[in-house]
């Protein structure tokens, strides 16, 4: 996909979509089109088409290719896993999950509350780091499932899902370990049984490919109700015909992400240091996690005395795209559920803007985008 | 040049953003989100629905005009909603669109548009702007039927010389034509009568639901007999007729609401009449004038000739040359010279009754 005059730092909300992945997602409905349940030549070449693209996709996280069903979408695994293990159980199972987990995992769990479940959510740092003792203390004998998300997508802070996992299951063995991974796809190399977690929801258009194209894995340990109903696809795991060309490009995004992994990685991270030094000599502004482990694609920045809601305009307005929180129902952007959680004050919480970088930034765009931050800053200051 | 518009989902301030922009300006719309459910949501009823913003988000598409909806709950739900809560509760009648003009809407967005470079700011209102040289004037709008004027009053003529209503000389007619040559969607959309965070339910519930009411008292006539009960002063307004016991063939009317004592006082229409009123907070577009005035107590309502007296800077007395019914503390007086609107503050409660007794 072209660049255009517009400076997209908003990645971490969707990336274009990859040339590759482009390309294969159209050979897919061209040549590949007829629906991969059924019977005939056309029919075959689609599900040859699904079955090496999930044999690829399988392998790059390290997993058997029956452990990898696809939905339409990251929030789609996580309500699949978060809620159907409770579906048939008796009312005094739990989940425990943290406050700063994404909306498809908050809201999951939420409903479960409103079903009459026990829902625990652990608290986190100042700096936006899952508190391990908090989450371990929640979980108990009557844990089904637990959910922590491998990296935040607003502030690209790790969790240490590694060893939780590991904890978790010493204390009770039994528990479903669940994790977000989509916001780490494109910044992390994964491999889910190394992780030591039993399942994680992938979303494509986050890493370069299409959207409406997603990946439960699930442990080939555990089973789950199913959670729409309908025809025998997937191996009678996930009903409605199955999105070929959004498989095939997203297999196609990850080649292309794993062939280019270190130099993009190292790019991304170059320019963002760029940007966050300069914004950092120029402006009074803080990082969020600049100490500690983070993603490299993402900056959280909290600019002192500045309402992010108007700087956000501003910067569109002059051809930067960024985002703030995350957007409700009219487009308004509310104060972010994370932030909230890691304690950021009140006067502060409405000062913090994401800049994400992404597979298509170019070097200068971390020099060019703070040179724009930091005049806009100074104008509406 | 650069102007923010403020774009509710109407049609009025749909022409607005597409005037403008076929007169060349740069154009960016704002839809304010003044009011939201308890979890963020956008209310179904009233004006700022969902739906509302979607409307104002299709008409910045067809305008091809940058687009933004900015929260405003937190103002809103402060200077607002508190207000009208708390003025029911002393048996004042709230005006929460003056209030609205007045803390939230202009000031919160003109400083927006100073951030976001833009020279003015313009909304839908039909109210118009005349400048002579470096004043500028408040008018009525032309098409009178639709004068809002009358909640804009607080604007002072600084802050007029950063606002552009283009719809001040132009009919109502006239917008819904020009939205459909425009190919607005919002075109034959009807208007919004209601308060826009009570919608069409009665404001006597929402305002119950805020506060707690637990005293009920007594319903009176001005003799102070006891007519009947009510349970809590906050269900009635002055000049209301609807509910109210003990007619005996001639119709009764609340004349006034006693807070500390608990007491509703009913009357005949003739005990609603007022001749002299004192006015508080009182602001004027250009400074003071006193000669050929005339004065609207209500939204809408027709100018009665009026004399102004001065008590202090921001207290007067209004003397009506002829009197008139259901002058409600809470509401606001608002003064003109024939169009030209001359300033206006709300009606007191405490100082008319000593006036008029």
């Amino acid at each position: 996909m072209k660049r255009n005059d517009y400076l997209y730092l908003d990645h971490a909300a969707t990336t274009p979509m990859r040339d590759s992945a482009f390309e294969a997602f159209k050979n897919a409905e061209e040549f590949a089109f007829a629906n991969s349940a059924g019977g005939h030549e056309l029919s075959r070449r689609a599900k040859n088409l699904l079955e090496e693209s999930r044999d690829f996709i399988a392998s790059y996280f390290g997993a058997a290719p029956s452990e990898i069903t696809f939905t339409s979408g990251g929030t789609e695994a996580d309500n699949w896993v978060i809620k159907a293990p409770f579906i048939d159980t008796k009312k005094n199972q739990n989940l425990v999950t943290s406050k700063i987990e994404h909306e498809a995992v908050l809201a999951s769990a939420e409903w479960l509350e409103n079903q009459g479940h026990e829902v625990s959510f652990a608290n986190c740092n100042k700096d936006g780091q899952v508190d391990i003792e908090d989450f371990l203390d929640n979980c108990n004998d009557n844990t089904s499932v637990a959910s922590l998300m491998y990296a935040n997508n607003e502030t690209g802070v790790v969790q240490q899902i590694e060893k939780l996992a590991k904890e978790v299951k010493s204390k009770n063995s039994e528990i479903l370990f669940h994790s977000d991974v989509v916001q780490a796809v494109s910044s992390e190399k994964l491999d889910f049984h190394k992780l030591g977690i039993d399942s994680a929801a992938v979303s494509g258009h986050k890493i370069g490919g299409p959207k409406g194209i997603g990946i439960m894995f699930l442990s080939s340990k555990y089973k789950l109700p199913n959670y729409f109903h309908g025809g025998k696809q997937e191996l009678e795991k996930r009903a409605g015909t199955v999105n070929v060309s959004g498989v095939a490009g997203l297999a196609a995004a990850l080649k292309e992400h794993q062939d280019n992994f270190e130099s993009e990685k190292k790019k991304i991270l170059q320019e963002r240091q760029i940007f966050e030094s300069e914004i950092k000599n120029a402006l009074e502004a803080k990082i969020v996690g600049e100490k500690i482990n983070r993603l490299c694609h993402i900056s959280n920045i909290q600019f002192k005395n500045v309402n992010s809601e108007t700087l956000m305009v501003a910067l569109d307005l002059k051809g930067l795209g960024v985002s703030r929180g995350s957007a409700c129902a009219s487009g308004a952007q509310k104060p972010s559920h994370v932030l909230v959680a890691m304690n950021v004050p009140d006067v502060d919480i409405n000062s913090h803007l994401r800049f994400s970088f992404g597979w298509n930034t170019i070097k200068g765009d971390g020099k060019h985008a703070s040179e724009i931050v930091i005049n806009t800053v100074r104008e509406i200051l | 040049m650069r102007i923010l518009v403020a774009m509710s989902g109407g049609v009025d301030s749909s022409v607005v953003a597409g005037l403008l922009k076929s007169q060349g300006h740069d154009v960016i719309g704002v839809t304010m989100k003044l009011w939201e459910g308890p979890n963020g949501e956008m209310p179904e009823t009233g004006c700022c629905t969902a739906a509302d913003s979607e409307d104002a988000r299709k008409v910045a598409a067809k305008l091809d005009i940058p687009y933004y909806v900015l929260d405003y709950t937190k103002s809103f739900s402060e200077n607002v909603i508190d207000n009208f809560v708390d003025m029911y509760s002393q048996g004042l009648t709230p005006n929460p669109c003056v209030e609205c003009n007045r803390s939230v809407k202009f000031d919160h967005f003109i400083d927006q548009a100073k951030k976001l470079n833009c020279e003015k700011v313009a909304t839908g209102h039909y109210a118009k702007i005349v400048s002579n040289d470096d004043t500028f004037e408040l008018h009525k709008a032309d098409y009178l039927e639709k004068d809002q004027s009358y909640v804009l009053h607080m604007l002072t003529g600084d802050i007029l010389s950063k606002i552009d209503f283009p719809l001040g000389t132009i009919s109502k007619p006239e917008v819904r034509q020009i939205a459909a040559s425009l190919g607005l969607k919002t075109a034959f959309k009807k208007d919004s009568q209601d308060i826009c965070f009570v919608g069409k339910k009665d404001y006597r519930n929402f305002v119950s639901s805020r506060i707690d009411f637990s005293s009920g008292g007594n319903i009176v006539d001005k003799n102070n007999n006891v007519i009947g009960t009510h349970e809590g002063v906050h269900q009635f307004t002055v000049g209301q007729r609807k509910g109210i016991p003990g007619g005996q063939g001639q119709a009764k009317y609340v004349t006034k609401i006693d807070v500390e004592n608990n007491k509703v006082f009913i009357g005949s229409k003739a005990d609603l009449t007022t001749k002299k009123f004192i006015i508080e907070d009182v602001s004027f577009v250009n400074g003071e004038e006193y000669e050929n005035l005339s004065i609207q107590t209500r939204y809408n309502s027709h100018d009665i000739p009026c004399k102004l007296k001065k008590i202090d800077d921001s207290i007067f007395e209004i003397e009506l040359y002829e009197p008139t019914l259901g002058v409600a503390p809470g509401q606001f007086g608002v003064i003109y010279n024939d169009t030209k609107l001359i300033g206006g503050g709300r009606i007191s409660s405490k100082i008319l009754e000593n006036i008029n007794e």
